[in-house]
This record gives structure tokens, sequence and C-alpha cells, in this order.
């Protein structure tokens, strides 16, 4: 066995700019890597990462200097076993696929209609803050059973909690507005928890105040935030990284919208491509022996699914958006216990009913050559601008 | 200890030595099983642990709501036969047993 080896010639722009060339020198380098710039030892290989996702005593999602846990809470994204099963279970019935099917759907249509109205007669736009951002707010907002207010509110709120969470230098502003975004959101709450109580619903907070037992407040207040921090930016990203994928491959997006039973596929393609989460932290409980490196206990680790889902020892040309390669699991939805809880919820939305629509609605949709999209990110990544144009 | 003998689409045979307690799913990953995902490990969520089971068998036990929901969205056909294999524990009665392995999960 052998020790953690570093790399520490990258700089954090450059993880920013375009993660997958580093992501591809890590993973050839060793199966966990401490990289400098993150300051953290990263795991990138397809097969490690199904490993240790498998064995939750070994690598645990619970670690007491998170700073998940200091900015929302008590949250069952940072608990192991029983104590995350409990309140997992509890907001399931809001996550069902017949539930997602007949109650959310129809609404989630709806919103995307309605944006897609706004904007259809300009004949362009940018997509990001036209469609994709909106609609994850709009949709989350509905989900939870929070009271009617502007998308704006929900995605500051949301972005304030994910740059808390990963507040590293301890920055006084990002720390100021993370703990604003926890006050406005235990408001919100607190005003519609009553109603929820005694009208039972579908959404997030009926569920939680309906599970047997009901869950405690403060534990309410944390996994709402969990959920509002890690449930807006993906169906965002994915949004736009399935539009994105189809506008640059044209032969490909000929076949779906030939083929909308290729939707789905489509979908699977785009979060395994560009992961909208790329990464997600471990801590390693007891030494541990991973293909060949020692972790030493106690080790900070970095799942990288963005980089196990271009892993080419699983997928062939790993770096292309290929809707026809083989069928294979992929990690975007990461493995085990936390699987995420929003699989099916983001397989309807995105893959289902907003980019289809959007490719119906908005005739000849089609990049631009003079405005090209922009990416950025690697924990989470996806484009930030997406200029299209369309025949009005 | 009963074994139990996995079928994949293929007609490749398997036979699997389960201990009673565990899930179906557990002991066919750890028999190294091909064709059975298992993404969340065991969580209901994902429906990649999908397989066929005699649903004249009698030792199956019970499929909940949850389970019954998420089996509406398997990669491969929902039949009278299909269950989850994470949901379904080992028990002694399924020696000798056949299950079959669906061709996608």
């Amino acid at each position: 066995m052998s020790a953690v080896p570093v790399v520490a010639d990258i700089s954090y722009d450059a993880l920013l700019d375009d993660p997958y060339p580093i992501f591809r020198r890590v993973r050839d380098t060793a199966p966990a890597v401490f990289v400098a710039a993150a300051n953290l030892t990263l795991v990138t290989r397809f097969d490690d990462i199904m490993k240790i996702e498998r064995d939750p005593a070994t690598y645990s999602s619970d670690n007491p200097a998170s700073l998940v846990n200091k900015v929302m809470g008590p949250t069952f994204m940072r608990k192991d076993g029983a104590e995350h099963a409990v309140g997992r279970k509890a907001i399931e019935p809001s996550f069902r696929p017949g539930t997602i099917k007949e109650h959310w759907a129809p609404k989630f249509a709806e919103i995307c209609e309605r944006l897609l109205n706004s904007v259809i007669k300009a004949g362009e736009a940018d997509l990001f803050p036209a469609l994709a951002a909106p609609m994850a707010s709009l949709s989350l907002m509905e989900m939870i059973g929070f009271k009617e207010m502007p998308w704006e509110t929900l995605a500051l709120w949301s972005q304030s909690l994910i740059d808390g969470a990963g507040n590293y230098s301890r920055d006084a502003e990002i720390e100021r507005k993370a703990m604003a975004a926890g006050a406005g959101i235990d408001a919100a709450i607190e005003a519609v928890l009553d109603h929820h109580r005694e009208h039972p619903n579908p959404s997030i907070l009926s569920s939680m105040v309906r599970a047997d037992p009901p869950m405690p407040i403060e534990e309410i207040r944390a996994n709402i935030k969990v959920i509002i921090g890690g449930g807006l930016n993906e169906p965002r990203d994915a949004i736009l990284t399935l539009t994105l994928g189809l506008l640059a491959n044209p032969a490909q997006k000929h076949s779906v919208l030939a083929k909308p039973e290729l939707w789905p596929t489509a979908f699977e393609e785009a979060v395994r491509w560009i992961s909208p989460i790329g990464m997600y932290p471990r801590r390693v409980t007891r030494e541990a022996d991973l293909s060949g490196v020692t972790l030493p206990e106690g080790l900070q680790i970095g799942l990288c699914v963005g980089a196990a889902n271009r892993d080419d020892r699983r997928f062939a040309d790993p770096d292309q958006f290929d809707i026809f390669r083989p069928r294979q699991s992929h990690l975007a939805f990461g493995a085990g216990a936390h699987f995420c809880a929003g699989t099916w919820v983001s397989r309807q939305t995105v893959g289902r009913i907003v980019v289809p629509m959007l490719f119906e609605r908005l005739a000849n949709l089609r990049l631009r050559d003079d405005a090209p999209p922009v990416l950025r990110g690697w924990v989470f990544r996806g484009p930030v601008s997406l200029p299209v144009r369309w025949d009005a | 200890m009963p074994k139990i003998i996995f079928i994949n689409a293929d007609g490749a045979t398997r036979e699997v030595v389960a201990s009673t307690g565990q899930s179906v799913m557990e002991a066919a990953l750890a028999a190294g099983v091909s064709g059975i995902v298992a993404e969340c490990n065991g969580a209901a969520a994902c429906a990649t642990c999908h397989c066929y089971f005699d649903s004249n068998a009698g030792c199956t036990g019970e499929i909940g709501e949850h389970e019954n929901e998420m089996l509406g969205f398997t990669a491969s056909e929902r039949t009278a036969d299909s269950r989850l294999s994470c949901q379904v524990r080992v028990v002694a009665e399924m020696e000798g047993m056949t299950i079959r392995v669906p061709s996608v999960q």
C-alpha cells in the first residue's frame, strides 16, 4: 500500500474553468490524490466511489466540523444509518414516482408554459435567467409548500447557503448572507407550518409534519435548508446542460425530436456528461485501503462523481455527449443511502417536461455564434449563461 | 443458508448461497451476480435491483407502498413477478428458488 500522492501545480481557477482535464490527470495518477488547490483528497474513479458508497461504516457522511451543519443545523445529509433513514423516510411521500406524475408534473408543466410564453416573442434569450433558474426555483417552492414568493428570493437563499457551506476562508460577508438566508427560511416555514399540519397535502413540509414520529422543528428547519441548498442548482443546471448537449450535437437533437421516447436517455446522458453535482464529501472513520492507497483515519475525502462519470475505464470516449452510447449506470445522483431523493422528480421535470417543451415551443432553437455558452464550477457545474435564438 | 439460482437475461445461471436475513440484492451483490446495479444500496430509491421472482413462491413477503410505486419506473417491463430485490429478505424457504435478472436496470 502507498500513501496518498499530492498534486500541487493546479490553480483553483483552472478547476472552476474546466475541471475535466484535471480530473483525468488525477484519475490516472492514483485512486486518491490530495489536490492542494482544493485542499482535499479527491477520489475520481468510478469503481472506487461505488465501493466507498457501499461501506458507510468506513466512509461516513457525518462530520462534526462540517460547515453544512454550522450553516443549516442538524441535517440528514450529514448523518448515517438509522438517523439518516428516519429523516429520509419522512419526506419520501412527496418524492414518490406516482405523486410526481400525478401531482407535481401538471403543476410544473404549467410553470414552464408560463415562463416560455413570457419570452417567446423576443426571439432570443439567455436560458439561465429566462427559463432554467426561475423554473427550478418556482417548482422547488411548490414542492416544499412555501407561500408564493419571487423566484429570485428562493434562488438567493439557495446560493447563500451553498456559499456559506463552502466558506472555508470564513469570509464574514458570506457568513452574514448565509445566516440571513437561514433566518428568511425559518420565517417562511413558520408562516405555513400550521396550514400543512391542518391540511395534509403532498408537499415536503406536509410530509415532515405528518411523519410518524413527526420531524422535530429544528430538523425541519435544517432539512428544508438542505433541500433548498441542494434542490435548486441541480435541476437548473440539468435543464441547461441537456439543452446545450442537444443544440451542440444537431444529429442527436434530430433523433430525439423525431423519437420522443429517447428523451429519458438524453437526460441521463446529459447528467453523466456534465454532472450538476461534481463532488461531495465523506470522512474516513478508520484507516482504510482504497485500491492500494492508504487513507488515514479522520481524512476528509471528496468523491468526484463528475470525474467518475468520465472515467474511461467505464465509459468509452467519455468527454463526448452521446445519447447512443451503450446503456450504463452513472453516478450523477450519487450512490448508497444518500442516493438523490430528487432523482425521479428531476427525471420527470427536466427530461420529460421542461426541455421537451422548450424544443417544441421555440422553433429552430439554436446557439449563438456571437455569444457562446459559459460553463463554470467543479463542485457544482453547469452553464452559467446559455444565449440562444429561435424563430419568433 | 438457502441456495438461490439467479438467471440472467442471456440465460447464464449463477448459484448463490445466501444468508438468511440479508436482502436478496445484498446476497446477489456479494456473490457478484451481474445485471443487478443497486445504485441506492437498498434505500428503494433507484429501482436498479429489479428482479423477477416467482409470485406464487409465498416466501418473498409483501410489496410495500413505496416499492410498489418504484416498480412503476423500472427500465425493464414490470410483471406480476417484479420486485425490488433490496426489499426482499432471504428466508430458508428460498432453497432452490430461481430469480430472473432483467436485461436492463
